[in-house]
Order: structure tokens, then sequence, then C-alpha cells
């Protein structure tokens, strides 16, 4: 093994050049580990969840964004994007950024969802900024899902440890959900052309892996994890005295999906 | 509003919708199913004042009311299923109807509401049918025995019993139509999510705006088919129609507004995304066409109509021009409804917009297919079955 | 007098009775046929898709899957103030490069201003990020010009970017000097 910080230490300007042109790298193109697959070779992620077969799981998830973390960089989108292949245009989840003007006037974008990230500046606010801050937005995993109770085919569920998810199988395509859905999250993929949205990564879960957005977060802004383990950073967050609310709670939907430090301008 | 004050610059930052609301999920196709199923609706109704309610003024149009109803039955599906994202599985509506969802009904209250009115039409039209298989040779024969069920008997004592079960038919076919509307204003009135839809009202102004362009249409292909065919037109029956269809649209017209006003009255946080929508995308198609010309005008006509006695030709000449103008009225009313309230983004700071494309899937071309299907559905029924009472060969009972 | 008729008064409603009678008993039975096994299983859904659920691809991994591997970079990585960033951000998702344990294809390595592009998704100060104290943010080409450097400088010119200040703690370490605040 070559110790990098050795080899940094005696020529810094070789070792660039080497990394650069493939010859470390290359000489060090390693056999892929094998043996035990790959999700009992690393940690797990969430505790408990690996070798558990049942149909459900006697978990209680939950999904916390802390407001004041997020930088919108948009790391999220880029992850969920490339873990289904979203097609264009669609969003299952997004990051919106916020701008308050010493005016309470409130302006909201979120330019391709925030995919791309933020990289301008928004030019076009008449009065000196109060306040801005990015609010990422996905499913809300809600307790009373009003998807579920339009889908008229039984396409759209709730599973017993708290999961919306869609049997795209049996899914028509009618759109009801969509309009029934209070935040928005839900489109009809154009390939498949059956209503699609964000699952919480319902299948990394299964395997002990964070959703893919979480695991990405450069500044953990995004946290999940299991209400009934108390020594899970959610419980502890939900446990303690701070600034939580959910989405639009006069809709009556008990969404899962919490926010730390939401404002009230978040619609 | 506040926004405004900032200028329009100011305004135009602050229009910001849900990456997911861009895209209008439910065009033209769905603003022609409750507007189908609405004519659908009305004119069974018109069919029932006569047969139930014996406003024996509507006799001339009460057979025709009936093939009218079934002729845009048949279609109502049509839109739906070009609708749908996957049409190959439309059947599970009724394989699994989900018992909490309000679109889940439709296949079961659709294919109820079609039997009723198809043993309806094959009853009325029993004793006519077996004539007409009488005189009729080849194919034609075929068509008619099977329309008789097979059966010759016009005796007193099977009429009877025809009669009976028209009655029934009848009285149940009025709630029934009543609930595949009210139904249908409940698939949108039941969304919560979208303030512009969710009011109990919504059933009511679906059902009350289905009676209105049931009659009208009635009117229309009434006299229209009266002027091509050369026949008299019955005066007493467009009068006592017009009355009628002054008297629905008081009510729907009422409700409309209501609705509106109440919102605004209350004006809580849903008013504000209502306002800019009514004043910005909507106020063309709503305020200047569906509200200032084609409800105004045509409810003073009317009004006009039932309170003074016109001259025939003069009554014969505004009874279409009134009735094709409410006509309009509840299809901008279904547009407005429908459209308009996807175009107000659950971000509630903001609108999309949408224009029809003629040659898309759910386009302006597929909608004109679909609304003139039910017209040539009614020509080819009207070669089967005769539109009016004094075609019959047997007078019915 | 009563005409004879070949039917009798009541065949043709007997017959459509049997019909609607006849054409319920096939929906039912049609309805058995085609409803899914696993249909109410556990509710309102086909259960079996809980099992289609899970079985969904995952394409993306830990940065722990690829330091498996990548044992160099690994290092650096694990250690510098950029440990929280994922390397599929940058790089795209693992199940592009493997699959059953074999290498599929090729992940791409960003080049020139891509990079300064991605560095500036996080550092930018103009978009007033409102956290500036978990991550460093910075004005272009204002900081160029503060650290005397040519202002068409790219980031990793001076930052490795898997962690931006190895290079420049070496830098102050060589010449002797303390880092402002000796960050982690």
């Amino acid at each position: 093994m070559i110790d990098i910080k050795m080899e940094i230490q005696k020529d810094r300007r070789a070792f660039i050049k080497n990394v650069l042109s493939g010859t470390i790298a290359g000489s060090l193109l390693m056999v892929i580990p094998a043996g035990a697959a790959l999700d009992e070779r690393l940690p797990e992620q969430i505790p408990g969840m690996r070798g558990d077969d049942s149909t459900f799981t006697e978990k209680k998830f939950a999904f916390v964004v802390d407001v004041t973390a997020c930088i919108g960089c948009g790391s999220c989108c880029v992850a969920d994007k490339n873990e289904y292949n979203v097609p264009d245009g669609n969003y299952r989840t997004w990051v919106e950024r916020y701008i308050i003007d010493d005016h309470d006037e409130v302006f909201v974008d979120s330019p391709n969802g925030g995919l791309d990230g933020y990289t301008k500046p928004r030019t076009d606010i008449p009065y000196p900024v109060r306040d801005t801050f990015f609010v990422p937005k996905l499913c809300n995993m809600c307790e009373k899902p009003s998807c579920v109770q339009v889908c008229p085919v039984g396409a759209t569920y709730r599973t017993e440890d708290g999961f919306i998810l869609i049997d795209k199988n049996r899914c028509v395509g009618c759109g009801y959900c969509i309009q029934a859905c209070p935040y928005s999250v839900r489109f009809l993929n154009p390939v498949s052309r059956t209503a699609e949205k964000c699952t919480w990564c319902y299948h990394r879960v299964r395997e002990g892996l964070l959703p893919a957005c979480v695991n990405v977060c450069p500044v953990h802004a995004r946290k999940f994890g299991d209400l009934n383990d108390k020594k899970s950073e959610v419980y502890k967050i939900l446990r303690e005295p701070h600034v939580i609310s959910v989405l639009k709670p006069s809709m009556g939907n008990r969404p899962a999906l919490h926010y730390l430090g939401l404002r009230r301008e978040v619609v | 509003m506040s926004v405004a004050a900032h200028g329009g610059a100011a305004a135009a930052a602050a229009n910001y919708i849900f990456p997911n609301d861009l895209h209008v999920h439910w065009s033209l196709m769905i603003v022609l199913y409750p507007y189908i199923t609405g004519l659908v609706a009305g004119a069974f109704i018109v069919s029932s004042l006569y047969h139930v309610f014996h406003i024996k003024a509507l006799k001339p149009v009460a057979r025709f009311s009936l093939l009218f109803a079934l002729a845009f039955l048949i279609c109502a599906t049509w839109p739906l299923l070009n609708h749908l994202g996957r049409p190959e599985r439309a059947l599970s509506m009724m394989l699994t109807p989900n018992p909490t969802s309000a679109m889940a009904g439709f296949g079961y209250i659709y294919s109820a509401y079609f039997i009723v009115l198809l043993l309806e039409i094959i009853f009325i039209f029993r004793p006519t049918v077996v004539a007409l298989r009488q005189k009729a040779t080849g194919f034609m024969k075929t068509v008619y025995g099977i329309l008789a069920i097979g059966s010759d008997n016009v005796s007193a004592k099977s009429l009877k019993l025809d009669h009976k079960i028209i009655s029934f038919l009848a009285a149940i076919g009025i709630p029934m139509a009543c609930l595949l509307h009210g139904y249908v204003g409940f698939i949108f009135g039941g969304i919560k999510a979208n303030p512009l839809w969710a009011t109990p009202l919504m059933p009511l102004i679906f059902l009350l705006s289905a009676c209105v362009s049931g009659i009208a249409g009635i009117i229309v292909t009434y006299i229209l088919l009266m002027k091509i065919s050369g026949k008299e037109i019955d005066v007493d029956c467009v009068q006592t129609l017009i009355k009628f269809l002054w008297g629905f649209f008081i009510l729907d017209f009422v409700f409309e507004m209501l609705e509106l006003f109440s919102h605004f009255y209350m004006a809580n946080h849903h008013w504000h995304t209502l306002e800019t929508l009514y004043s910005g995308p909507l106020y063309n198609t709503f305020w200047v066409f569906q509200i200032g010309i084609f409800s105004v005008i045509p409810f003073f006509l009317l009004m006009l109509m039932s309170l003074i006695r016109f001259k025939d030709s003069l009554l014969l000449f505004f009874a279409p021009i009134v009735s094709i103008m409410i006509l309009v009225q509840v299809l901008l009313m279904r547009w407005n409804v429908v459209v308009g309230g996807q175009l107000m983004s659950k971000s509630e700071r903001g609108a999309t917009t949408f224009h029809p494309m003629w040659l898309e899937k759910e386009g302006i071309l597929p909608a004109i297919i679909i609304m003139i299907a039910p017209v040539v559905i009614l020509w080819i029924i009207g070669k089967i079955l005769p539109f009016w009472m004094d075609d019959e060969g047997v007078e019915a009972a | 007098m009563e005409k004879r008729y070949k039917s009798g008064d009541y065949a043709h409603v007997l017959r459509l009775a049997i019909i609607l009678i006849v054409a319920a008993v096939l929906g039912i039975f049609a309805r058995g046929m085609f409803l899914p096994d696993t249909m109410g299983q556990y509710g309102f859904y086909r259960g079996s898709d809980i099992e289609d659920q899970r079985n969904v691809t995952i394409r993306n991994q830990t940065n722990d899957a690829c330091f498996e591997c990548h044992r160099p970079i690994r290092l650096i990585h694990k250690e510098g103030v950029h440990k929280t960033v994922s390397c599929e951000f940058c790089h795209g998702p693992y199940a592009d490069h493997i699959k059953d344990g074999k290498r599929v294809g090729k992940l791409p390595v960003k080049k020139g201003m891509e990079i300064k592009d991605l560095c500036l998704r996080c550092h930018n100060k103009v978009i007033k990020a409102r956290p500036e104290t978990s991550i460093k943010v910075i004005a272009m080409p204002q900081h160029l010009e503060e650290k005397k450097v040519q202002v068409t400088h790219n980031c990793n010119q001076c930052h490795m970017v898997h962690d931006p200040l190895l290079w420049i703690k070496a830098a102050y370490e060589m010449m002797g000097m303390e880092m402002k605040g000796d960050k982690k």
C-alpha cells in the first residue's frame, strides 16, 4: 500500500502528475473485493434492518429536514435522479429557495427543481433581503394520505410501517392521486405512463441503507430514522424542544416528514 | 393585492409553482367527460319530466331525449379511456374498485345507469319495434328481433306490465341520473388539496349545470331535426322546455355565483390564490365569456321568453340561440373548473398556463372527434328507432 | 278479439332477466379470474408489490462502497473537510460502474471548469446560503484576488478536491506558519 501522505510530502508535483496520468491509480486498479455481497461487507446505516425479512418492519420511520442546515447544493436531487433515472422535468424531490425581503414579500424559486444547484443570485428582489433559506421537498408519507384515499384501483397504498408506495403494475395512470396530493410530490412518468413519487427509498431502507438523498447530504440537513429507536437522531430531535412543523398541517394529512426550523412562509 | 403593489416585476417573481405542477394533467378530455355525462343526465331528466312527472307538453321529445341520452352515454367513457395513461388497465376500476376512492364508483354507476337507460328504451320502444320487425327484411329484421328480445307479444296484458316497468325504470332513473352526475361533481368537490374544487356545492353545481345543458341540447337538436325533416315544430313543447331551462338555469347560475361569493366573503387564505386565478389566467374564460356573455345574456333572454308570450316565429328563432349559448356556458364552466383548478399551483404562490394543442393525444382534434361521435351514433340510432311519436306504426301506451 | 302471439305475454321480461343474471354471474366469475392473487393480502392493494418494491435496484451506494477499492483516495477523502461529500455526487452512481461485483463502466472524472462549477454549487457566497457556519463560502473572483492568484485559476489548482485544505495545510506546515482557526 502506498502511503499517500508520504508520497505527497516527498514530491507533491510528481504525485499529482502521477495521479492525473493514472499511473498510481492504474497500478492500484484494484481487484474488486469478492466473497460476501456488498451489503454484507459494508456497515449498516439503519440498525436492525439487515436480515429482516418480515413483510413489514416493526419500525416507525420518520424523516426530518433541517431547514437551517440546508445549503441548497442539490446533491440530494442529483442522487435522487441517479437512483431512479427520473425523467427530465419531473421531480421526486426538489429544493426550493426562499428569499424574504424587509417588506415581508416572499420570493420562491426552484429552477429545474434545484437539480443544477443554485449558481446564480436572484437579482429581482426590490428591497433589502431579510432572510434566505432553502427548503428540500419530498414525499410527506402521510398517516392519512389523500393519494391512497383517492386511488380508484388500490395501486397506491400505505404499508404498515408507514411507506406510501405505488404498484406500477396496477396503476392506470388516471392522475387522480396527482390532483389529490396537497404537496404536489407526484407526477405521471412519461415512460411508464403511471404515477410516480418519492418512496423514501424503500428498497434501500429495507437493505439497511439510508435514502439516497439522506446519504449524500453533505451538511446533514436530511435525517432519516426510526422513532421507536430511542437512540436514533430523529427520535432525539422530535423529543427535544425545537421548532418543528409539518407542511400544510391544516390539510389533516399528518405527515411523517418533519421540518426543523420551518418558517411560516413555507407552503 | 400586496404583490401587485410592488410592481409587475415583483408580481412575476412571486409566481412560484411547484416543479411538478407545471403540467396540467387533466385537460380537454376531462373537460369533456363531465360535459358529456351532464348532457346524458340532463336529457334523461327531460324524458322523466314526461314519463314520471307527466308534463304532457314534453311528449314530443320524451322518447327522443332517451335516445339522445343513450348516444352520449355510449361516448361518455371515450375521453376517459383516451386520457388514461394505461387504458388497457381500465377494467381494474371494475375489478378492484377502491371503496375510499371517489373515482372508483364510476365503473359501476356508469354500468348500472347504462343498463337502466337501455332497459327503459327497450321497453318504451317495444311495441314500435315489434311493428317494425314485421315490415323489415334481412339484417334489419334480425336487429329488430334482438331489440324486441325475440318477442312479438304486444297484448294488452304484456303492455300493462311493460308500462309498470317503464314507470319503475324512469323513477329509479332520476336518482341514478342525479347520482351519476352529482358523483362526477364530487370527484372534483372531494379534492381538499384544490381550493377551487373543494366545496360541498360542487356536486350540486355539476348536477344543475347538467340539467341545463341536457335541456338546451334537446331544444337545439329537436328544432334542428324538425327543420331538416320539414316537420312541424311543437311550439308548446319548446315553450315548456324553455321554461324548465330558465328554472334550472336560475338555480345553476345562483349556486355558481354563491360558491364564488362565499369564497370571496370568507376570504381565507385560499381566496388569495383564487383571486389571482380569477383576475389572471381565468379572467377571459370566466368573467368575460362564462359570466358576461354566456350567462347574463341567456339569463335575461330566457326570462323574457318565459314571462312574455313571444310570437311563435320569434320563439323558434331565439330558442336555439339561447340554447346554444347555454351549451357553451356549461362547456366553459367545465373548462374553468377542470382546467382552471389545475392552473393554481399547490404552492399557493402562482399559476401555470395551459393552451391545448390541435394534434396531441388529448388535444382539440380528438376532442372534436369525441363530440361528433355521439351525433353520428344518434344518427345511426335514428335509422333503427324512430325519434318521434308520429312515425310509429303502433301507438305506445 | 285478442290476436294470437307466438311468444308469451311475459317472455321478453323473463329473457331480459335471464340475460342480466347471466351477465352478472359472468362478471363475478371474470372478476375472480382476473383478480391479482395477493390482492387484499395486507390491505386494499396487491400484497406481492411489497416484494417488487424491495427488489428495485439500488443504484447509489455509500462512500464506503467506493473506498473498498479506491484506497488511496479514501485516505484523503475520509480525513479531509470534504468527508461528508458523496463520491457519487461528482462521479455518478455506483451502479453505472459496478454491477454484480464486476466493472461495467467507467465513471467520469470532472475536468477543467466543470470542477469550478461543482465547487461553486456549495461554496458560492452570492447565493447567500444561510448556514455560513457549516461551510466556507467565497465570492468569485474576489477570493482569487484576495489570495493574490490569477483570476483565471481553477479551484483545484490550490485545493485538492477530495480534501480542499490538504495542500494549504501542507504549505502552511512547510512555511512553519499556523492556519487561522486551525480547522481540521
